[in-house]
C-alpha cells in the first residue's frame, strides 16, 4: 500500500493537481532541491522548480535551465482492525516513482521568462493483503497523473515579479478495486469489482508573486486554481459475479468527478549571509471543498435478463453510490534552510508539519491520512558551473491514527473499517541540471 | 561526479537495507485476553437450536462448526483459563449434512418479468432433487419420530455443546408435565445424542446434569413460544400423524419459572458454577415473518384480478374467525409456497376470496402477536431475576435481535441486516441466523461475560463467517 501521501484518493482522480503538498492526498514533490528543504519554495528562486512553487519567482531564476528529478517513495503502513482478532496488517509494499521536469528560457539578464513543467504529482499504489478486514472498502487503488504547466514571468523591477502558470491535467487514470460482500456456494473466488477510468483533460491555473525588497530578505505569495478532475463512462469490469445475484450488477460504465482543491501558500525567506538561506512556508489547502465521492453507474451487460425486472446499470442494486468524505481545509507548515558549503556544493535541510484533510471518523482506506511530521536533507553537487546533480531523501511519519466502529456509526461512514491506521514514508530522491 | 554517484549508491543500499526494518508497529491498546472471574476450563453450552447451530432449516456439521458456543470455545481458549478442547456432537463426515438444510437453487427462465437471468430459490433437500447432492444422516429405513425423521446416532463422548435444536423450557423437565412424552422419545436430535436405553427416560435438566461444568452458558426459551408462533399461533395435530406437539402452546410463567429455575440450578450448582443467561429475542421481527407480507400478497391478487379487496385470513377470534389482513397481521415465509403450491395445483389462491381464507397456521394476527409478545416479556422477566438468583451474566439478546432488526449491523465495511437472504444476518428458515449471524452473538455473549468478570476476551471478525451462500 503506499501511501499516503502521495496519495489518495478516492477514486481519485487525480489528486495531484494540487500541488503544494499538504495532507489528503496531495503530494509536494515538486523540486529536488525544495524536497531537501522540507518542502519550502514560495519565497525562493533556486531553480526552475519555482513554476511549480511560485510562478511569481521563475523571473528571479538566474540563467535558462533544464532539470528532471525522480523520487522513489517507499510507503510502509500497518493497519489494525478494531473487529477479530487485532492482528497487525502490513500492506502490500510498492514503489512509487514521481518524477519532474521543468525547463525555462528568457533573454539573458532579461526581465521574462517563460517555462515549461511536467510532473506527476501522484502515482500513487496502494495493495492491501487480499484477506484484510476492510477488503469490502478497497483492496487496490492505482492512481496515475501526468500535468503539464506552461508558465509566464515577468519582473517588474529587480525587487519584484510575478508569473501565472496554465496547468493542464494531461493524463490521469484511475484503478479501484473492492471485493463485493456477497459469497458463493460454490466456493469461487469472491466477487470483485474493478472501477478503472480516464480523466478528462482539464485546465486551470496558477500565479504568483515574488518580493525582494533587499538582499536579506524576500517574500512570496501564490495560489493554485482548483481542477475538477472527471471521468466520464470509466469501465466497470466485474469479475466472479454470482450468477443468481447477477441482476444487480449489470453496470458496464461509471462516471465521477472529484475536485481538486485550490491551494493558497505564503512564504519568507531570510539570507543572512551569502551563503545561508533560511524559508519558512505555510500552504492553506481548500479541501473542504471534497464533500462527497460519487458514482453513477450505466450501461447494461445483460446478466440482469430482457425480462422487465432487468434493471441496466446497477452495481449493488443501485445506479448511484456516495460515499461521504466531508474533507476539512489543512494547514501545512514548512521551514527549510540551505547553505553553501563550497562553491560546488549546497546542502540542505528542513521539515514540515502537515495537518490532516480527512476529519476523525472519517478515515478511509484509500487515504488513510493523519497529522504528519517531516523531515528532509539534501544536497546539490555542481561541476563546472552548468552541470549538477541533487540529492534529497525524505521521511514521513504519520501520526497514529484510530477510529471506532462507533465513530464510524456516528458519522454515517460505516462504509470504511475501524482500527488503526500508521505509516511512514521514504521518498529518496535525485535530479539532474544542466544551466545555459 | 563519480565520487557523488559513489556516495549516493552507498547511501541507498544502506537505507535499502535499513528500510526493511521500517514497517511501523502498532503496538498499543492490544490488551492479553484474560479470563478474570471466570474459568473456562471446562465450559457447556446449554441450550436449543441456537446454541446447536441449527441454520438453513437444518443442523449440519458446517453448521455446527460455527455455532456461538464453539466461537465462544475457540476465544475462551485465548485466555490463561480456556478449555483444552470442546466437544461438538458432529455427524459422521460421511453423513456431514446431518437433517439437511435449504439450499438456494438457481432457475433460469425464458419468459417473464426475469427472462434471461439466473434466480434462486430456497429448496428444500428431497428424494426428487437428489436431496440437493447432500449426504445426509437421516437413517434408512426412515424411521419417523413425532419431531421428524430419525438420525443417525452421535456415538462419541457426552458433548460439551449440548444445544438441542427444539428443545424447550417446559420440555426440558419431564416432572412439568407429569412424564408425559419425554422429549428423547420425541426429538431426533436430542435421541441422536441419547444412549437408546435413555431415550424415553432421562430428560434434557438431567442430560446436562452429568456435566462438570466450571463454565457454561444458557440460552433457552425460545421455543417456549416460537414453536407456537412460527405455527402461526396454532397447535393443531400434525395432518400426517394426526399428534398433537404436547410443547407447542406458548409455556405457562408459572411452568417456565419452574423449569428455568431447575436448569440454572442444576448448571450452576446451586450458585456456585459461573455462567451466562441470555433471554428470549422477539421472534416477530424475525425473517420469518417479515419476508411475505399481506401487503405483497394482496399486490399479487390485485394483479390478477383488479377487483380484490386484500387477503382473507383465518384468525384464532371466535367472533371474526375469516377477515380481511391489515399490515398488522403477519403472514409466515412459508405462506408464499403455501399459495403457490394451491395455485399450480389448480385451486383457489388461499387468502384471495372469504371462503379460501389463508390457514391459520400460516397467519399470526395482531392479537396473536400481541400475545407472543407480551408472552416473551413475561418468560424474559423470570429469566432476569433466575440469573441474578444464581450471580450469573445475563445477555439481552432480546435487546440486541430487536436493534439488529430494526437498524442491521454494519461489519468492516458491509451492511448486514434482517432482510431474508440478502441480509445475510438470518438463514434460509428466515428463523436461525447464519454463521456470521452467530458470530455476532458470540461477541454479543463476550461483551455480556467480559462485563459481568472482568474478562479480556477477544471478539471476532464477523464477516470471517458467512453470510448466505449464493448459486
Amino acid at each position: 500500500m503506499q501511501v499516503k501521501s502521495l496519495l489518495f484518493a478516492g477514486g481519485a482522480l487525480l489528486a495531484g493537481a494540487s500541488t503544494a503538498a499538504a495532507s489528503g492526498f496531495q503530494v509536494n514533490l515538486g523540486g529536488q532541491k525544495n524536497i531537501g528543504m522540507g518542502g519550502v519554495g514560495v519565497a525562493l528562486s533556486l531553480d526552475n522548480a519555482a513554476m511549480f512553487y511560485n510562478p511569481g519567482a521563475l523571473a528571479m531564476v538566474r540563467g535558462n535551465g533544464v532539470q528532471v528529478g525522480a523520487n522513489a517513495a517507499i510507503a510502509r503502513n500497518s493497519f489494525r482492525a478494531e473487529s477479530g482478532t487485532g492482528d497487525q496488517r502490513q500492506l502490500d509494499n510498492t514503489l512509487v516513482t514521481p518524477v519532474n521536469f521543468y525547463a525555462a528560457f528568457g533573454p539573458k539578464e532579461g526581465k521574462w521568462k517563460i517555462g515549461i513543467g511536467a510532473y506527476t504529482p501522484f502515482g500513487s499504489e496502494l495493495h492491501y493483503n487480499k484477506q484484510w478486514e476492510g477488503r469490502y472498502s478497497l483492496t487496490d487503488i492505482n492512481l496515475r497523473s501526468v500535468f503539464g504547466q506552461l508558465t509566464g514571468s515577468y519582473a517588474i523591477t529587480d525587487k519584484l515579479s510575478i508569473g501565472a502558470g496554465l496547468v493542464v491535467l494531461a493524463y490521469g487514470d484511475v484503478d479501484l478495486q473492492k471485493d463485493i460482500p456477497i459469497e458463493s456456494q460454490a466456493g469461487a473466488p469472491t466477487p470483485h469489482i474493478t472501477l478503472h477510468g480516464k480523466a478528462e483533460q482539464k485546465l486551470g491555473y496558477n500565479a504568483g508573486i515574488y518580493f525582494k525588497p533587499s538582499e536579506k530578505l524576500s517574500v512570496g505569495v501564490s495560489y493554485r486554481s482548483q481542477i475538477d478532475a472527471e471521468i466520464k463512462n470509466g469501465d466497470v469490469r466485474l469479475r466472479d459475479v454470482i450468477a443468481s445475484t447477477g441482476g444487480k450488477f449489470t453496470a458496464t460504465n461509471f462516471s465521477a468527478t472529484l475536485p481538486l482543491p485550490a491551494t493558497a501558500s505564503i512564504g519568507f525567506a531570510v539570507m543572512p549571509n551569502e551563503k545561508l538561506i533560511v524559508s519558512l512556508d505555510a500552504n492553506y489547502v481548500f479541501w473542504n471543498k471534497y464533500r462527497t465521492l460519487d458514482f453513477a453507474f450505466s450501461g447494461n451487460n445483460g446478466y440482469g435478463g430482457t425480462g422487465s425486472n432487468a434493471v441496466p446499470g446497477l452495481v449493488g442494486g443501485s445506479t448511484t453510490s456516495s460515499a461521504k468524505r466531508y474533507y476539512q481545509d489543512a494547514l501545512c507548515f514548512r521551514l527549510g534552510g540551505q547553505y553553501m558549503a563550497t562553491k560546488e556544493l549546497a546542502v540542505r535541510v528542513g521539515g514540515f508539519y502537515d495537518f490532516s484533510a480527512v476529519k476523525d471518523g472519517y478515515v478511509s482506506p484509500e487515504t488513510p491520512d493523519a497529522d504528519r511530521i517531516g523531515l528532509s536533507a539534501g544536497f546539490t553537487y555542481t561541476f563546472a558551473e552548468r552541470f549538477g546533480v541533487d540529492a534529497s531523501f525524505l521521511y514521513e511519519d504519520f501520526m497514529k491514527r484510530s477510529q471506532t466502529q462507533a465513530d464510524l456509526l456516528d458519522n454515517g461512514t460505516t462504509d470504511r473499517v475501524a482500527g488503526t491506521y500508521k505509516t511512514r514514508i521514504f521518498v529518496p530522491g535525485i535530479g539532474l541540471f544542466v544551466k545555459f | 561526479m563519480s565520487k557523488t554517484l559513489t556516495f549516493n549508491a552507498a547511501a541507498l543500499a544502506t537505507l535499502g537495507l535499513a528500510l526493511g526494518s521500517c514497517q511501523p508497529n502498532i503496538e498499543d491498546n492490544h490488551p492479553a485476553a484474560t479470563a478474570g472471574a471466570a474459568d473456562f476450563t471446562s465450559y457447556v453450552a446449554v441450550g436449543n437450536s441456537l446454541t446447536s447451530g441449527y441454520a438453513d432449516g437444518g443442523l449440519y456439521n458446517a453448521g455446527i462448526r460455527v455455532s456461538y458456543p464453539a466461537i465462544l470455545a475457540q476465544q475462551f481458549a485465548k485466555t490463561e483459563r480456556g478449555p483444552a478442547n470442546f466437544v461438538q456432537p458432529l455427524f459422521d463426515e460421511s453423513k456431514k449434512d446431518g437433517s439437511g438444510y435449504l439450499k438456494l437453487v438457481n432457475s433460469f427462465p425464458t419468459t417473464g418479468p426475469n427472462a434471461g437471468a439466473t434466480v434462486a430459490a430456497p429448496t428444500q433437500p428431497t428424494p426428487a432433487n437428489m436431496f440437493l447432492g447432500e449426504q445426509l444422516a437421516v437413517n434408512f429405513p426412515i424411521v419417523s419420530l413425532p419431531g421428524g425423521n430419525q438420525l443417525a446416532a452421535y456415538t462419541g463422548s457426552q458433548p460439551d455443546n449440548l444445544g438441542v435444536p427444539g428443545i424447550s423450557v417446559l420440555s426440558s423437565v419431564s416432572a412439568l408435565t407429569g412424564g408425559l412424552a419425554p422429549f428423547g422419545y420425541i426429538n431426533p436430535f436430542f435421541e441422536r445424542l441419547l444412549p437408546a436405553s435413555e431415550r424415553f427416560t432421562k430428560d434434557y435438566v438431567t442430560y446436562i446434569g452429568q456435566k462438570n461444568a466450571t463454565f457454561f452458558t444458557c440460552w433457552l426459551g425460545s421455543n417456549d413460544v416460537l414453536t407456537y408462533a412460527t405455527n402461526g399461533a396454532t397447535n393443531a395435530p400434525d395432518p400426517v400423524s394426526g399428534t398433537v406437539n404436547p410443547f407447542g402452546d406458548l409455556t405457562d410463567t408459572t411452568r417456565f419459572g419452574a423449569g428455568y429455575r431447575a436448569i440454572l440450578r442444576t448448571m450452576t450448582r446451586n450458585g456456585t458454577v459461573k455462567g451466562a443467561a441470555a433471554n428470549i429475542p422477539n421472534v416477530t421481527n424475525i425473517p420469518y415473518f417479515t419476508t411475505v407480507t399481506v401487503g405483497a400478497v394482496a399486490a399479487s391478487f390485485k394483479a390478477i384480478n383488479p377487483a380484490s379487496p386484500g387477503v382473507f385470513i383465518q384468525t384464532s377470534s371466535a367472533t371474526a374467525p375469516v377477515r380481511l389482513a391489515t399490515s398488522a397481521d403477519l403472514l409466515t415465509l412459508t405462506a408464499q409456497g403455501y399459495i403457490a403450491a394451491v395455485v399450480a395445483a389448480g385451486g383457489t389462491a388461499p387468502g384471495s376470496l372469504p371462503t379460501s381464507p389463508l390457514p391459520n397456521k400460516y397467519v399470526l394476527d395482531a392479537s396473536e402477536v400481541s400475545a407472543v409478545t407480551a408472552r416473551t416479556t413475561q418468560l424474559n422477566v423470570i429469566i432476569a431475576k433466575t440469573a441474578r438468583q444464581y450471580k450469573v451474566a445475563l445477555a439481552d439478546m432480546s435487546a440486541y435481535f430487536t436493534n439488529l432488526a430494526a437498524q442491521g449491523v454494519v461489519t468492516d465495511g458491509v451492511s448486514n441486516s434482517a432482510t431474508f437472504a440478502t441480509g445475510n444476518l438470518f438463514s434460509l428458515d428466515g428463523v436461525h441466523p447464519t454463521p456470521r449471524g452467530y458470530a455476532l452473538i458470540a461477541n454479543e455473549w463476550i461483551r455480556n461475560i467480559n462485563a459481568y468478570y472482568g474478562a479480556t476476551i477477544p471478539t471476532v471478525a464477523p464477516n470471517d463467517y458467512r453470510g448466505v451462500l449464493f448459486p
